[in-house]
């Protein structure tokens, strides 16, 4: 408690606040006035930082709004823009050293495959003559053989299809179940959200996320003063720290104040469509009515919120 | 209550005492503790980056330490068992040898969960009250639990009947069998817990099966009374401690049967994945083979197969598992080769390829791995501790009202000690 | 020290990046929306430090945009959008853009110029080609579009060359294509409409204000399907792939099948 009460009393501002952060509890449990005092802590702490006025909102989530994403793998070209975009918005480390990148989207690349004639009688096991499978088959849309690190001229690639993911903020999200002190959570309008001054790292919910949707600041984000975004929200894009997981969160501090999600602004192709699964008018609830929709691993009974279709 | 003074006391003095032997051991150990602190400090000033971990393997070397210790924790339930249970006389006498090896084994996990953190300086986000404690829905939770919960028992039983001893007294068995029932039982859900930690994870089709909780706990009881075995050789050849044969051949059976099993349901699981060889094969696919070009951990589980069916032919042989020359190599084997099978062998391909695919390599770096013997050199010094002051009292070196019989314990503890943490 | 000296180095940077700035800062970067050539943007401050929008640096593709409503104006009338309230629906204006679309009406096509009086507006339907108008425009040539089937003027008015044209042949703005293309592709329409093909930035909420990205934002009209690929977007180049995680070189390990027997 003396050490406590040295720091606080210290004439470095960024250490006390960094200190009082030290003491804070779980943001969902915080009345009000903590919630508030919390976000201007953050607030100086991070102007003071990044040197420009950062904004911390905390904006509750509406009643009559239960967020929805849909995806178009029939329009998706890979070029990757969500994922800069994701970047851009979100705050997300950019360093040069392996482990200090960090992004959101994936896309996959998954192969068109080929069936070929010249193959057609090579059966395994070979010898025998009498076949038990054959090898005329190379896999084509194969959602497990994950390839994103694809770096063509120019894409769409011929003999390729792209199928982006990210997190599918889950109704029954694995993720929170696993976590020990519930510092993840699935706020009241959908999204699964971090409380990333609760986070202890113990990466639980790594390993229980069937999308690998999450990741480890393995050091001190790096993020350089004049591309960090400065309007941020407490259970969205504010920079984080080190040791600590994060993912998608659907653009809270966008979403919450009405605007589309970086990603869907930026999809060049209209390939994402967002809004909410409680308005029989949103664009969402209209491609679940008219378009063929699956999902992601729905065999994991996750019931994720972000679904695929084609036209 | 002047009687736990003098307890503590003479506990006290009698283990920190010791011959040249003993403070070289114990010097060892702490050069190493000092590098794994070291080590700890870059971790959480650096971050994690110094490790080899990445998002896409984002276990290692300690989440692997970590499952196995908690093996060979619960391993010393199979002398507890006997002892109570069966009312095996050998085992009886030593009982509290294997609750001194538990509890130290328990603490090791505990430093293995702290460098496991990303967050450490948050740990008390999870004490009940004034942090959030996510029960029941965490497994890790329960995890947490079951662990705390085994090292009190140990902890209690254990000092409890040396206090006795020490004193002279009885054992009050109204509420000291109970207690010892209990930890029986509560070693093998320390186990099956962590088991679950990773084996309720859909997520990762190489340990989403029901099988997990059975095989960590025949591979722990291998695993554990290996470990005990080469103690109580140690110690019977280097104190006047003598452990009857009987005793030891008993652990030696348990761990013929254990690691028999353990060999039938690693061959189980290989023909039911690889016949069947889906995508869900994949993680052990790369364990055998190799995937996409990648194979930095197939030696790592040819060997550990290697070592896990020599030292299972040994135990089965009842010339070699009687005769205490070969005995001790058959117990290195198979300690060695669970110690692979639970760390490089079920941990690490856990995350390979990744759940969209990807197949990438884990390479521990320097740090973790001084960190790693740290941690395990923090364990051998509490163990060495735990074990000379176990057996002095045993041995009645240390009695109520002896006074200085610490001294005259000396040479006989310190090179005990000393020949314990070497092997 | 190695502080002080990294200081130092930061401050020559900077300097160094600020005589640079000057330099360069006549020199603007011009940045695409959806389609190369299409809609472009140039990068300017709504506010200082809050751009209208940031750019990709490898691709020069709009990454974000700071005000999604920047230079736009209400879209005209469409049938079946009752329920968007006024204003809630905007475009940007492509007719400035074009360069050479005033003159389109006024130099040759206004029906009554010099060239053609009597006007020579085309009796039938049938193609003829039309020498001025390909050294104009090399897309018209070799039109794709219909693959052969239909030509300049079953799109464009025929006497108001700078517009579209309806299926009553009245003339259409060229911000609003939706109205033509809808005449053959009435799927698309109207997912369009519901916001289900298409780009639309703004708001999310279905009774939110969003600026649609019309039909050419994002296609060619004259060569929609992009040649031979017969795909609707061109191919554009991608942005960089992502780090790899450490221990890894390079990302062979990627393009390999692992599926053995």
């Amino acid at each position: 408690m003396g050490a406590a009460a040295l720091m606080t009393m210290s004439d470095d501002a960024k250490a006390a606040t960094e200190w009082a952060e030290h003491f804070q509890g779980n943001y969902r449990l915080m009345t009000p006035e903590e919630k508030a005092e919390a976000r201007t802590r953050l607030e100086r702490r991070y102007s003071a930082e990044y040197g420009k006025k950062v904004t911390v909102d905390g904006t509750e989530a509406q009643p009559g709004v239960l967020m929805g994403y849909a995806l178009n793998v029939r329009k998706c070209i890979g070029c990757r823009r969500c994922v800069k975009a994701c970047v851009e918005e979100n705050n997300q480390s950019r360093g040069k050293n392996p482990g200090e990148r960090i992004e959101w989207i994936q896309v996959l690349r998954m192969e068109r495959g080929e069936f070929a004639t010249d193959k057609m009688n090579h059966g395994y096991p070979e010898g025998l003559g009498i076949q038990v499978g054959g090898n005329a088959y190379t896999p084509a849309g194969q959602v497990l053989e994950g390839q994103y690190r694809y770096e063509p001229e120019a894409v769409p690639e011929k003999d390729a299809t792209y199928m982006p993911i990210a997190c599918m903020q889950c109704e029954k999200p694995p993720c929170v179940k696993v976590c020990p002190v519930r510092t993840t959570y699935r706020e009241a309008d959908g999204p699964v959200v971090i409380d990333y001054n609760w986070c202890i790292g113990c990466r639980m919910c790594m390993s229980a996320c069937p999308y690998w949707a999450r990741r480890i600041n393995l050091t001190n984000p790096v993020l350089p003063k004049e591309e960090m975004n400065p309007v941020t929200h407490y259970l969205g894009n504010r920079p984080r720290m080190r040791g600590v997981v994060e993912k998608c969160h659907w653009c809270l501090q966008r979403t919450r104040k009405g605007r589309y999600p970086a990603c869907v602004e930026v999809c060049p192709v209209g390939a994402r469509k967002f809004g909410n699964l409680l308005d029989p008018e949103s664009e969402v609830s209209l491609i679940l009515a008219r378009k063929n929709v699956f999902r992601l691993k729905a065999e994991l009974n996750t019931f994720p919120k972000f679904f695929y279709f084609y036209d | 209550m002047e009687k736990l003074i003098g307890f503590t006391s003479d506990y006290i003095r009698y283990v920190l005492i010791g011959g040249q032997k003993f403070y070289a051991w114990m010097g060892f150990l702490s050069v190493l503790i000092a590098a794994a602190l070291y080590g700890f400090y870059l971790q959480n000033t650096e971050g994690l980056i110094v490790t080899g971990m990445t998002s896409q393997i984002h276990e290692g070397l300690y989440f692997a330490n970590l499952v196995f210790l908690v093996g060979v924790a619960a391993g010393a339930v199979t002398i507890v068992f006997p002892a109570y249970v069966y009312h095996h006389k050998g085992m009886h006498e030593v009982t509290v040898l294997g609750e001194m090896l538990a509890i130290s084994a328990v603490i090791m996990v505990m430093l293995f969960v702290f460098a496991h953190m990303g967050r450490p300086d948050r740990l008390w986000h999870m004490i009940p009250y004034i942090g959030i404690y996510n029960m029941p829905g965490s497994m890790l939770a329960w995890d947490v639990l079951v662990l705390n919960g085994y090292l009190l028992l140990n902890f209690i039983c254990g000092f409890y009947y040396l206090y006795a001893k020490y004193t002279g007294g009885k054992v009050n068995n109204n509420w000291f069998m109970p207690l010892v029932y209990i930890s029986i039982v509560w070693a093998l859900s320390i186990h099956t817990v962590t088991a679950f930690l990773i084996s309720t994870l859909p997520a990762r089709p190489m340990w989403f099966h029901s099988m997990m909780p059975i095989r960590f706990i025949v591979t722990a009881f291998a695993a554990g009374p290996c470990l005990i075995i080469l103690a109580f050789l140690i110690i019977r050849k280097n104190t006047r401690m003598w452990i009857q044969d009987d005793a030891i051949n008993l652990l030696s059976t348990i761990i013929t049967w254990c690691l028999g099993i353990a060999l039938f349901l690693t061959m189980s699981e290989i023909v039911v994945e690889l016949y069947a060889r889906t995508e869900h094969a994949n993680g052990l696919y790369y364990l055998m083979f190799g995937l996409h070009g990648l194979t930095s951990l197939v030696p790592w589980f040819w060997s550990s197969l290697a070592f896990m069916i020599i030292g299972f032919v040994m135990f089965l042989v009842p010339g070699i598992r009687t005769n205490y020359k070969l005995l001790p190599i058959a117990c290195v084997l198979a300690f060695s080769g669970i110690w692979i099978e639970k760390g490089m062998g079920l941990i690490v391909p856990g995350f390979i390829p990744t759940p969209i695919g990807e197949v990438t390599e884990y390479y521990p770096t320097l740090v973790e791995v001084l960190v790693t013997l740290g941690n395990w050199a923090a364990g051998f010094f509490i163990l060495t501790i735990l074990l000379k002051g176990a057996i002095g009292i045993l041995l009645g070196e240390v009695k109520y009202e002896s006074g200085t019989a610490a001294k005259s314990g000396d040479l006989a503890g310190s090179s005990q000690a000393a020949a314990v943490g070497s092997k | 020290m190695k502080k002080l000296a990294f200081h130092t180095m930061i401050l020559a940077f900077c300097c160094g990046m600020i005589s640079s700035a000057f330099a360069q800062q006549q020199q603007e970067i011009t940045c695409f929306e959806s389609r190369k050539g299409a809609s472009e943007v140039v990068k300017r401050d709504l506010q200082p430090g809050w751009p209208n929008v940031k750019c990709s640096p490898k691709t020069g593709a709009v990454l974000w945009w700071g005000d999604p409503f920047d230079g736009t104006v209400p879209m005209g009338d469409m049938p079946l959008l009752g329920n968007v309230a006024p204003g809630k629906a905007v475009v940007k204006p492509r007719s400035e853009k074009l360069a050479i679309l005033p003159m389109c009406a006024t130099a040759c096509h206004n029906g009554v110029g010099p060239a053609f009086n009597p006007p020579t507006l085309p009796k039938d339907k049938k193609p003829k080609p039309i020498p001025t108008m390909v050294g104009l425009l090399p897309d018209a040539q070799n039109l794709q579009h219909g693959r052969g089937r239909i030509w300049c003027l079953d799109c464009h008015h025929t006497t108001q060359r700078n517009k579209l044209v309806d299926n009553f042949g009245d003339p259409v703005s060229i911000d609003q294509p939706q109205l033509l293309c809808g005449k053959c592709h009435g799927d698309k329409m109207r997912d369009w409409r519901d916001g289900i093909h298409g780009k639309r930035i703004g708001e999310w909420a279905s009774t939110g204000k969003k600026r649609w990205f019309t039909c050419t934002e994002c296609h060619n009209p004259h060569n929609v399907q992009d040649g031979a690929r017969n795909r609707g977007f061109v191919q554009i180049a991608p942005e960089s792939p992502p780090q790899l995680p450490k221990g890894m070189k390079d990302a062979k390990y990627e393009r390999v099948h692992g599926i053995a027997h």
